[in-house]
């Protein structure tokens, strides 16, 4: 047990942030499963407003700061040395300590529903002046802000460590054009990660100095301005939508060439899309401002449009990879494939929003939960089960159950569209976002009914994936170094890896190690 | 704003079928069962291509909805009426006539605002303690009311009618519960309302 708080062993890191950011999705769920219990029906009484708007809170940030956005990360500890041939990341004590201080974080910030008055309840994105006054007051409000600090920091950290791994750690032969995508998806990741998040941290402790210091940032009272805060959190927080979505699109490039028995279709494309996003991502804070009537709506309209051409270059290639191959259709296979349905429609309503006189109407309705549910649930979630059935031989030596992993996919794809599906409906009828109840008019009643089911059947087909992991692990087969014919690097060496990653390194002469050396 | 919606939605349709196509059309034709693998690693005029065009078609989609957006966002310099909004936790106050007729809700008894059909009203909007949005969405429109600020914006309805309206910024506990009547009435009867200092109701 000690060797596991002690480690700084990429692999064990990994393997701990795996674990962690599952148990915390866990938690996440089970507030999930509370708001549409709760919203199942007009004008229900289950939930007091007070927990309901802390069940909400908490949901969207442990989702979003300790589930999606660590998961890439966590996965990319345990898989990026491989694929580089590193023996471990640069700096193994940091690494250590952005763990600690992530598992910490999130543990504080749920602590919050342990303190007089509750977890914070001013929603994920803590708007001032709401998180400094009133019932935001209480204990749970600070202990949300430090824990979220905290995975901040944490995140920042990891992005110095990861970029530094790939820049100086990569094996003689792998250069810079034979990284594998998802590599370089966390090079991308990484550098944004760098870009935005210190403007995360800098807004938090505004906040605190506001709260506890007697501060007057977003005041206006005493000079201060409320427009402030929401700069300098979106110009985090856009940047931060693509830090949960840049590693699963690596995710699914691995993915999807491994199952299609093809190499990558245009490798360097998808890489400069990668780039493309992470620059563009930075210009389009704003649009979440739309309604404010204080920043320059075509703008900031413009760059969002633009972001659709990177993007679309992705799909082109996802869909060359798979044209005129030999497609088979693993567990992780049909999640990379949810991953690219959801995600379509996901983007299809965010280039929608992208206009300012369709998101006055959409602007903090159902129709924009509906639609980051699609692009971070329906595609960062789908593409990390489809990591978790591709990389587990890997990472714990045992493959998962295919015949119950199909079952588990093909619940939670009806299960998600059917619940994230009428969201769209409910938007455009007038739902708000964040209410714990609505009144029994158009069709509210009927499309959140069909939500409600929907989220039945996800929460069952989790206890489906949770009893997969028990019957594999128990079953222990043990699987080869190469069981799904993967290309890179990290299909060259021994499942689960020996302690420095590689016995003997392969030649590496080209972007597809792994097959060469099968091939030798 | 029908238009942009109407293009947008027109758009996506035409672009989801072409998409959604590819992919199914990958799943059927090339099962492992099927088709042998043919190795090629890119098809660079394609991918040029497929840069080109869709870069074409956001700009398109972009000048459709600045043209669109104009209009809704112009401010009239001489509005045919005028009306006060202010949002507080958790209700509204409408002030009409320069406050002399005024009417405050509760989460429990929202408040109605009158507006003249076919008039430009200009609402001025602030509020008295947190952020708030007001949404009207049968106006297909919402703005939001930041403290320190005043938000100035034209309604001009077209039809009578009433409109189930409310608060869309998270405003805190009973955010749920701050709703309005947009309540939408011939003009000669909003006339007489500010005549009577509103004791005859439209």
């Amino acid at each position: 047990m000690i060797e596991w708080f002690t480690a700084t062993d990429h692999k064990k890191i990994g393997i701990m942030y795996i674990v962690a950011t599952m148990t915390f999705f866990v938690a996440a769920g089970i507030l999930a499963m509370m708001i549409r219990a709760q919203l199942a029906r007009p004008d229900n009484a289950l939930l007091s407003a007070q927990l309901y708007n802390q069940i909400f809170t908490l949901h969207g940030t442990a989702m979003i700061f300790f589930v999606i956005a660590p998961f890439g990360l966590g996965l990319a500890n345990f898989i990026v040395p491989l694929q580089i041939g590193a023996p471990d990341m640069a700096f193994p004590r940091l690494n250590a300590t952005s763990l600690w201080l992530f598992i910490l974080g999130g543990i504080i910030m749920f602590l919050g529903f342990a303190t007089y008055g509750g977890a914070s309840a001013n929603g994920w994105t803590n708007y001032a002046p709401l998180s400094e006054i009133s019932e935001g007051t209480g204990a749970g409000n600070d202990f949300w802000t430090i824990g979220v600090l905290m995975a901040g920091v944490s995140t920042i950290l990891t992005a110095v460590n990861l970029t530094t791994t790939v820049f100086l750690l990569r094996a003689p032969g792998m250069t810079m054009w034979r990284v594998p995508i998802f590599t370089w998806e966390i090079v991308a990741t990484s550098l944004l990660i760098l870009m935005a998040f210190p403007s995360l941290t800098a807004v938090l402790f505004m906040v605190l100095i506001d709260r506890h210091l007697g501060g007057h940032f977003f005041d206006p009272v005493y000079g201060g301005n409320p427009i402030l805060y929401q700069h300098l959190f979106w110009f985090f927080g856009h940047p931060e939508v693509y830090v949960m979505i840049l590693p699963y699109f690596g995710i699914v490039t691995e993915v999807i060439a491994t199952f299609s028995h093809k190499p990558v279709f245009g490798y360097v494309g998808l890489v400069l899309a990668a780039f493309a996003i992470a620059g563009l991502s930075i210009g389009v804070w704003a649009h979440h401002m739309f309604t404010t009537g204080a920043v320059s709506n075509p703008f900031f309209s413009a760059v969002s449009f633009l972001i659709a051409v990177p993007t679309g270059v992705k799909f082109v290639n996802w869909i060359g990879t798979m044209w005129k191959g030999s497609l088979e259709f693993t567990t992780a296979m049909l999640f990379s494939l949810g991953f690219l349905f959801n995600f379509l429609l996901g983007g299809i309503t965010g280039v929608m929003v992208a206009s300012p006189p369709i998101d006055y109407q959409t602007h903090d309705s159902y129709f924009i939960v509906h639609h980051f549910h699609y692009t971070l649930g329906g595609g960062s979630m789908f593409a990390l089960f489809s990591a978790l059935f591709f990389w587990f031989p890997k990472i714990f030596g045992v493959r998962l159950n295919e015949t119950l992993g199909k079952w588990f996919f093909w619940l939670m794809f009806i299960g998600f569209n059917l619940t994230f599906l009428p969201m769209a409906f409910m938007g455009i009828e007038g739902m708000a976002r964040r209410v714990y109840t609505y009144p029994n008019v158009e069709h509210l009643a009927l499309l959140n009914g069909l939500a409600t089911a929907g989220g039945a059947i996800m929460g069952i087909a989790f206890l489906l994936f949770i009893a997969n992991v028990f019957i594999s692990a128990f079953a222990n087969v043990p699987v080869p170094s190469n069981p799904w014919g993967g290309y890179s690097l990290e299909w060259a060496t021994s499942s689960p890896p020996p302690e420095h990653n590689f016995e003997t390194l392969p030649p590496i002469t080209s972007r597809r190690p792994a097959l060469d050396l099968m091939n030798t | 704003m029908q238009q942009a919606w109407l293009v947008l939605v027109c758009a996506a349709a035409v672009v989801g079928i072409f998409v959604y196509g590819a992919i199914l059309w990958c799943v059927v034709a090339y099962r492992r069962d099927r088709h042998e693998a043919q190795h090629f690693t890119g098809n660079v005029p394609l991918e040029i291509a497929c840069t080109v065009i869709p870069l074409l078609v956001v700009i398109g989609l972009f000048i459709v909805t600045y043209l669109d957006e104009m209009p809704v966002d112009r401010v009239s310099a001489q509005p045919e009426s005028r009306i006060d909004a202010t949002g507080f936790r958790w209700s509204w106050r409408f002030g009409y006539n320069g406050d002399r007729i005024t009417s405050t809700g509760t989460p429990d008894v929202p408040p109605t605002l009158y507006l003249p059909v076919g008039r430009t009203t200009e609402i001025d909007l602030t509020t008295s303690d947190v952020n708030h949005s007001f949404w009207v969405p049968g106006f297909l429109f919402k703005r939001d009311a930041i403290p320190g600020m005043r938000n100035a914006f034209d309604l001009t309805p077209t039809r009578t009618g009433t409109y189930l309206s409310r608060c869309a910024q998270f405003c805190g506990l009973d955010h749920a519960l701050m709703t309005f009547v947009v309540d939408v009435v011939p003009d000669d009867a909003y006339d007489r309302y500010i005549a009577s200092n509103g004791t005859v109701k439209p």
